[in-house]
């Protein structure tokens, strides 16, 4: 009906009208609601230096004030007070370090340097400070400078820019081995800006750390210490990160003075399709109706997909819906990385003038390009963290009307923990960003890079870190030689270019579709899972199409696959034996205990079990042989002995069984605390010392294993059951440590989780699923898990 | 202290493990702190030994080994005397009978004093670009008075570097002209780098340079199989070196006199270098001297 309006006219059903329907249709889909109420602007004067030009800018530009933090960002960063910004998604904090860097740019020729974690931010941060720059005739000079920027023109940034706009992989591989080229830019240095500083974390942010050490030598030798102005969403520990990143104090700014519209938050749960299985419509299903509907009434609405693959298959759902008739304007697009930048360009416009209804995009749109106001942001799925949703939601959101967004929860058993934890949304967020700039492989990565770029002497401090035995060990291995107290590169190598900051240095398995002759990339497997999921034989699936692999090379690091329509999926049968190698810290945990310290994990894939769609029998199996994955890291494990379980438990079935369902619901819990990437954090449980270890079978009920995969007999050897969590990276990457300092959080958490779940006795939102069971066995499930849990002090 | 020791056994028991073939490498859990604590017990090397043949096993640099001692005996340098600490100077001169002036493609084509031509060519530590990357060894061919005179520097010693520069900036005069061959863009913006590093004020940047690559190739290509210098010197110029040592040895070479090794070949780098600067002369003559509608 609507589409004999005018489309001139904006015809709106207002949001408050839409929540309120759906909350009259899908009481039970929605488990948590928040309406945030409009909050009006905390104002300051501008800073009263502040320059005549740069103040003719800013009020060409509507600005006659600024925002309370805008003013104390400004105040911090020209006392020369290194700051983190924390405030949400449109407040204006662009304006926080544009405007002590324009008055160094225009009033001491200093330079400043931005860093952005990807190419499309960089884009959109030029475009405004050229923006501004007009307004005022301020005559800035900013420039990208990122893997796009042609040979020639380098040259002229290096000389020219006051400002360069960045991220941190040019930094590393471009910048900073090159710097003698950038001589008059970094001896003017003033300011470094790096946004959206919660991105940094994990193995990433490890990395960015020490490039961010790497930055810092290279600016004392041009004889700068620049300031550095930091942004974050809001995470629950911004200052603690940033100083972590920055190796120095930071002074957090936390109090927004921007004003926000009215906002309405839902939290969605698709409805249980298989009461039994615990399985739920799909997410995608779901979010496609809500955006129909949002859409219809003539609602600007986002949609967030996690995969660039799932942001095609939404568009073209929603372009069959609305954009059927080729005569008329078109009203849906995609936008997502692997665009180009034209398009991309072409589509923020769009965005803008408000000339489209709805987008379907990936986190390419979550972080800060400016695309105007939209009113409803629906997330196909759980961002991964509080911070990011946060993020995508604040995507729509206008002064003068309501705003609505949507979490839409998939099976996962993350999403299934947090769509039923409103409480995450409405207090302050429970993720903390972790790094761990020390871990001895990345350290000595970065030394190997610093060492390029200056010569070392011994006694120097890397970070914190005496360098003298790295430096022996590069010049034993030939790169460096050493005269006297003096250690300088002599390799004939690039070491930035051997170095990426974004996966694990092992490198990605990219999976080749070889279907009637083509040579596609469908995917990137990493290489901690790839054992796992691309063995010959694997169905691999991606958004729910299955391929099989029919060859998986190894050492070229690529797996070939071909479409296929197997009824089955299949399911690594993989032994992981873990072994306790030191203990650091330990206390008492209920009648147990808990440890943190450092272990070695053996993970093996001896075969598959192929597994029929829906009625989930195990319909064969197949071998792999693959090497063996070793890792030493580190780890924290719950212990609960002998005499305790044989007390507790009916039986040591019963004991496991409980361990395994304990096992992983801390799983889920502790990935929401470290804001972990499920692959960086995982869980096992065995015997301290390899013995023996379990498995699930195709039920979900626990298997004894000897050290080489066999059955083992529960009752021959000792009982010792261990529960771990470790650190999916060699030497740790910082995760078991804050986790084993908030173990009773976790644990009570955990039993949370598995109390509160009203699944029937075990479904991957808690416990994990437990199936084809006879419901007496399937419901005391949940309670051995609970019991276990209890044991240990939950 | 026993428990480190325990630590560190079982680790390098691991890295035998690790450095099996197609088996993935162990990395030890140490925190650089441990390390740190251990300094005293020299095994604490073993475990960083072991992550950086890890590292290296996954991302071959090919850096070239470093078979010998730490401390090496000092050689003794092939040629030249020690002009300032860790830097050598080797002067030859050759009798060049020509005409004192030269009509070049520089300065809008008047002819040119032939005195001013400064040829230079660096022998570097690798083409991998970057800062570090260095020139171990510069050459420079100057006529005057019916000769030409070659004096080339080079290092002993990393610490001489600066020194080295020093005496290179001094040889440049208010009004030379910068001979080279794809010197525009590789050995002239290397230099800068270098200068720049090691804080020596130098005048690369008001000079006029003539890179003789970009002339030589609109004359040559498909004349000659390349038009790399070797190929330019022997077709055009009809120079046959004897036992040369190909350019790209020479990193090998300065590398195994640095590190007490050999320096046997340094020497031939030496007269390689030397060959080089002495051609830059010889192709300014040839390029000059073809007849105009030939002319670049």
């Amino acid at each position: 009906m609507s589409l004999h309006l005018d489309p001139s006219v904006r015809h709106v059903t207002s949001v408050e009208h839409v929540v309120s329907r759906w909350a009259r249709k899908y009481p039970d889909r929605i488990t948590g609601y928040f309406r945030k109420e409009a909050r009006p602007a905390r104002w300051a004067e501008f800073p009263a230096g502040l320059s005549p030009g740069l103040r003719t800018a800013l009020e060409a530009r509507g600005i006659r004030q600024l925002y309370s933090h805008q003013r104390e960002a400004f105040d911090h960063a020209t006392a020369g007070c290194h700051v983190v910004v924390v405030t949400p998604t449109a407040s204006g904090k662009t304006l926080c370090y544009n405007l002590p860097v324009i008055e160094a740019v225009r009033g001491s020729q200093a330079k400043a340097l931005y860093l952005f974690p990807t190419k499309a931010l960089a884009q959109d941060q030029v475009a405004e400070l050229l923006a501004l720059s007009r307004a005022g005739e301020l005559a800035l000079r900013a420039f990208t400078f990122d893997g796009d920027t042609p040979a020639d023109a380098r040259q002229a940034i290096r000389v020219k820019g006051d400002i360069v706009v960045s991220n941190p992989d040019m930094l590393h591989q471009a910048i900073l081995p090159h710097h003698t080229k950038w001589a008059q830019f970094f001896e003017s240095l003033r300011y470094v800006v790096v946004d959206e500083v919660h991105s940094y974390r994990g193995v990433f942010g490890s990395h960015v750390a020490n490039v961010i050490r790497r930055l810092k030598r290279v600016c004392a030798f041009y004889g700068v210490t620049p300031t550095f102005i930091l942004c974050s969403a809001t995470i629950g520990n911004p200052k603690e990160h940033a100083e972590a990143l920055l190796g120095e104090p930071v002074h957090a700014i936390t109090e927004s003075g921007a004003p926000s519209g009215e906002r309405h938050v839902l939290l969605w749960n698709p409805p249980v399709v298989n009461p039994d299985l615990g399985i739920r419509a799909s997410a995608r299903s779901q979010s496609m109706r809500l955006a129909r509907q949002t859409i219809r009434a003539r609602l600007k609405t986002i949609v967030f997909a996690q995969s660039r693959l799932m942001v095609e298959v939404l568009t073209k759902y929603l372009k069959d819906v609305f954009d059927h008739d080729p005569r008329k304007p078109e009203r849906i697009r995609a936008y997502r990385g692997g665009y180009l930048p034209t398009e991309r360009r072409q589509t923020e416009r769009a965005l803008r003038s408000g000339s489209i209804d709805g987008v379907v995009s990936t986190s390419a749109l979550e972080l800060g390009v400016d695309i105007g106001a939209l009113d409803v942001a629906i997330l196909n799925g759980f961002p991964g963290s509080i911070a990011a949703t946060w993020q995508r939601l604040g995507r729509a959101g206008r002064r003068q009307q309501p705003a609505l967004g949507v979490m839409v929860a998939t099976s996962s058993p993350l999403d299934q923990y947090i769509v039923r934890h409103p409480e995450f949304f409405d207090a302050a967020p429970p993720e903390q960003a972790r790094i761990a700039p020390d871990q001895l492989l990345i350290l000595l990565d970065h030394i190997r890079c610093a060492a390029f770029e200056l010569p070392f002497a011994s006694g120097d401090r890397f970070g914190e870190n005496l360098v003298d035995d790295f430096l022996a060990v590069l010049a034993e291995s030939g790169v460096l030689h050493q005269e006297g107290t003096r250690w300088d590169w002599i390799a004939d190598s690039y070491p930035a270019g051997a170095v990426s900051l974004r996966s694990v240095a092992d490198g990605n398995f990219v999976v080749v579709d070889r279907s009637d002759g083509r040579q596609a990339i469908i995917a990137e497997v990493d290489y901690s899972s790839a054992a796992l999921t691309l063995y010959e034989g694997a169905i691999y699936m991606v958004q729910s199409r299955p391929w099989q692999v029919e060859k998986l090379d190894w050492d070229g690091r690529k797996a070939f696959v071909t479409t296929t329509r197997a009824d089955y999926y299949t399911d690594a049968i993989d032994y992981t034996k873990l072994k306790v190698l030191d203990r650091f810290d330990g206390h008492i945990a209920g009648q147990g205990t808990c440890h943190h310290g450092e272990v070695h994990v053996v993970r093996r894939v001896s075969g598959y079990k192929k597994i029929r769609f829906y009625s989930h029998e195990n319909i064969g199996y197949g071998p792999v042989n693959l090497p063996d994955q070793e890792l030493h890291t580190t780890a924290l494990w719950w212990q609960l002995d002998q005499a305790t379980l044989d007390a507790a438990f009916a039986s040591r079935q019963d004991a496991l069984d409980g361990f395994l369902g304990a096992a992983y619901a801390l799983h889920t819990v502790a990935q929401v605390r470290v804001m972990a990437e499920g692959r960086d954090l995982q869980k096992a449980v065995g015997s301290g010392d390899a013995a023996w270890f379990a498995t699930r079978d195709a039920n979900g009920r626990g298997q004894w294993r000897d050290g080489e995969g066999g059955a083992a007999d529960p009752d021959s050897a000792g009982f010792n059951p261990t529960l771990y969590l470790y650190d999916n990276f060699p030497g740790g990457i910082g995760l078991s440590e804050p986790l084993f300092r908030m173990a009773p959080v976790l644990l009570r958490e955990a039993l949370e989780l598995v109390q509160g779940c009203d699944c029937n006795g075990g479904c991957p939102a808690c416990i994990g699923p437990v199936i084809g069971e006879e419901d007496a066995v399937r419901s005391s499930q949940s309670e051995l898990a609970a019991h276990v849990l209890a044991l240990l002090g939950a | 202290m026993n428990a480190l020791a325990e630590k560190l056994r079982r680790l390098r028991a691991d890295a035998g493990v690790a450095t099996r073939e197609n088996a993935p490498a162990i990395i030890a859990p140490v925190s650089a702190a441990r390390i740190a604590s251990a300094r005293t017990d020299l095994s604490a090397l073993s475990v960083l030994r072991e992550l950086a043949r890890a590292r290296q096993a996954r991302h071959p640099e090919s850096p070239i080994p470093n078979p010998g001692s730490l401390r090496p005996v000092p050689l003794a340098a092939p040629a030249g005397d020690e002009i300032a600490p860790g830097v050598r100077y080797v002067e030859q001169s050759f009798p060049y009978p020509a005409d004192p002036v030269l009509a070049l493609p520089v300065e809008s084509h008047e002819p040119v004093a032939r005195e001013r031509l400064l040829c230079f060519d660096t022998e570097t530590t690798g083409l991998a670009g970057g800062v570090g990357t260095r020139a171990f060894m510069i050459g420079v061919a100057a006529w005057a008075d019916g000769r030409l005179r070659v004096r080339q520097l080079y290092l002993t010693a990393m610490a001489g570097e600066a020194a080295m520069l020093r005496i290179f900036a001094g040889w440049l005069r208010t009004d030379s002209i910068l001979v080279s061959y794809n010197g525009k863009s590789y050995d002239a913006p290397l230099l800068k780098g270098r200068f720049r590093l090691n804080r020596v004020q130098h005048r690369l940047d008001d000079l006029p340079h003539l890179d003789w690559l970009h002339p030589v190739r609109r004359r040559y290509r498909g004349v000659f199989a390349n038009c790399r210098l070797a190929t330019i010197e022997r077709e055009a110029l009809r120079i046959v070196r004897e036992d040369d040592l190909p350019g790209s040895e020479a990193p090998a070479a300065w590398l195994a006199f640095l590190r007490g090794q050999s320096s046997r070949n340094l020497g031939r780098v030496l007269d390689h270098n030397r060959q080089d600067v002495v051609t830059l002369m010889r192709l300014g003559d040839h390029m000059a001297g073809l007849l105009p509608d030939q002319r670049v």
